[in-house]
């Protein structure tokens, strides 16, 4: 229990009920969960959406009682305008010098909620902070723009086009503090916005220690040979088509008997020479994930475009030791302070650490205790804790 | 460096940004041995192009890859047939079809072979000249830098 109880609103586009839900939300949820479990009375605000592509009004508007928070569902606007939306996010994403009316129609007409914003402006004065993220939508910017005095961002900053935009500029600068997930994230926050150090706190989320077994995986899903790891969204902007060229032209090269397992959503082009050796298991459940982390010989993750990943902390906690991008900042820092994997820059450089960590069995034990020893220290919910207090009493 | 090598860098005190040096030099040592000249690999970087399109090196690697598949091989190869009875007979059907074909086949793909190699060729001297003007423009700066200090 705090020593003050504060009053907490979380303001996520997404509250994940029975389904799975994007990094940003899993980590404004748990940090919820937690700050309602040290005592704070939280509010939790979200919409009614639970599909991240159609964002249809799901689950019922109200609020809920869950895990000692009041979880509050309310429906997303429906009468977006997405030719102007679409229009305005391919002018963005072309890195053109979008004007401000072009941004505010694309902030308008992405992702909202007008009754979300009426909640928060009536209840505000009886709030002490809102903690809101991640920076991309019009949602955030809006429960940000209630109380900016009072709002802590939770941006899940990206060096991508939209983080260059002038509204994002506006808002990092109006608020009352950031809460990054890593170092190289604060850092590029400053970079991009002079934001001064003492409004800047690097919290993370906490993960629990877990049981898993190394050969449970393997063995349920008749994987004979050992296999190349990775879970989360398969798509081109988290690096799986690289790492699935790359795999095949591994294979060919090598002629190594590694398999490739791609868990989580989103389609997987399998090579058709290896058609076989790349396994689209989909999602698995918790532990499936955790087992299939422990016994993969390596866990990799190709994205360049990461804030924390959660997923590759969690393979670390599995004792699986990680080979990332080179140009992923985040993963690679997370890498180097852990001593918990490698990264690579091209298809040399994956080729030959992967012949590397293949050879050398004492090497991917002590990479993936390396990296479970940071997790326990860093990420452990203790520290976590700590760094979450700090900021809400800025 | 052999891998023996890399891993004892690791061995007492585990650095992984040394292991990743020692891997890198590696890779160095490899590509001048031209280990890594292969056609698959072009395909195998098409996606890295976006996350590395400033660093000269991996543009260099990039088109070292390319001119290693800008050639379509047009030359004759064995026509075989494995199945029997009636397989038999196809195999001098084939060859047949193939004798008709192969003189269009050639001139088609000569011409694609000679696209590609010039496309290839702009494309390295394009930037090697950018390459050039960056230097240029470079060392004006530094020298300009030079004359406001003073």
């Amino acid at each position: 229990m705090t020593a003050t109880p504060l009053r907490l609103a979380f303001v996520s586009p997404r509250f994940p009920v029975g389904a799975t839900v994007g990094g940003a939300e899993t980590l404004l949820a748990a940090l919820a969960r937690r700050a309602a479990l040290l005592g704070h009375q939280v509010d939790f605000l979200t919409t009614c959406a639970r599909d991240h592509f159609t964002w249809k009004n799901e689950h019922p508007a109200g609020e809920r009682a869950i895990d000692g928070m009041t979880v509050r569902f309310f429906p997303v606007d429906e009468d977006r305008d997405l030719h102007s939306f679409a229009k305005a996010q391919s002018m963005i994403s072309s890195g053109a010098d979008v004007p401000q009316d072009v941004q505010r129609a694309w902030l308008s007409n992405g992702i909202n909620s007008r009754a979300m914003t009426v909640w928060l402006a009536r209840n505000a004065s009886g709030l002490d902070r809102v903690i809101t993220g991640p920076y991309l939508f019009g949602l955030t910017c809006a429960a940000a723009a209630v109380v900016p005095d009072k709002t802590l961002l939770l941006p899940c900053l990206h060096d991508e086009a939209f983080a260059y935009l002038s509204c994002f500029r506006e808002m990092f600068s109006s608020v009352r503090g950031c809460i990054f997930n890593s170092e190289p994230e604060r850092d590029l926050a400053v970079s991009l916005h002079s934001l001064p150090a003492e409004r800047l706190f690097v919290v993370g989320m906490g993960l629990d220690p877990f049981e898993s077994d190394p050969a449970a995986f393997g063995r349920s899903r008749g994987i004979p040979a050992p296999y190349i790891f990775y879970a989360g969204r398969r798509e081109p902007l988290k690096g799986t088509p690289l790492l699935v060229d790359y795999f095949a032209a591994f294979k060919a090269r090598t002629g190594s008997p590694l398999r490739l397992v791609l868990a989580g959503a989103g389609s997987v082009e399998r090579p058709r020479s290896f058609a076989d050796h790349v396994l689209d298991v989909g999602f698995l459940g918790e532990q499936e994930k955790r087992d299939a982390m422990a016994g993969a010989l390596v866990f990799a993750h190709p994205s360049v475009n990461e804030s924390l990943s959660i997923v590759l902390l969690e393979s670390w906690l599995a004792g699986a030791p990680a080979l990332v991008h080179a140009c992923g900042r985040v993963l690679v820092h997370q890498c180097r302070r852990s001593n918990g994997g490698l990264w690579f820059r091209n298809y040399p450089e994956f080729e030959e650490a992967l012949l590397l960590l293949e050879k050398n069995p004492g090497l991917r034990d002590a990479l993936g205790k390396a990296g479970r020893g940071m997790v326990e220290k860093e990420y452990s919910w203790q520290a976590v804790d700590e760094k979450l207090g700090a900021a809400l009493a800025c | 460096m052999a891998d023996n090598d890399i891993f004892r860098i690791g061995a007492g005190d585990l650095d992984a940004e040394a292991i990743v040096r020692g891997i890198r030099e590696k890779v160095k040592a490899k590509r001048e041995q031209g280990l890594y000249a292969d056609s698959s690999l072009a395909r195998a970087e098409r996606y890295n192009l976006d996350n590395l399109d400033d660093d000269e090196d991996f543009l260099d690697f990039y088109l070292e890859a390319l001119r290693e598949c800008a050639t379509v091989d047009i030359s004759d190869f064995p026509i075989v047939e494995r199945r029997k009875g009636l397989g038999l007979l196809l195999k001098p059907v084939k060859k047949a079809i193939w004798g008709l074909l192969r003189f269009y086949t050639y001139r088609l793909w000569s011409q694609q072979n000679e696209v590609n190699g010039l496309l290839l060729s702009a494309i390295e001297a394009s930037e090697r000249r950018r390459r050039e003007q960056a230097r240029r423009l470079e060392s004006r700066i530094a020298a300009l830098e030079g004359i406001g200090k003073e």
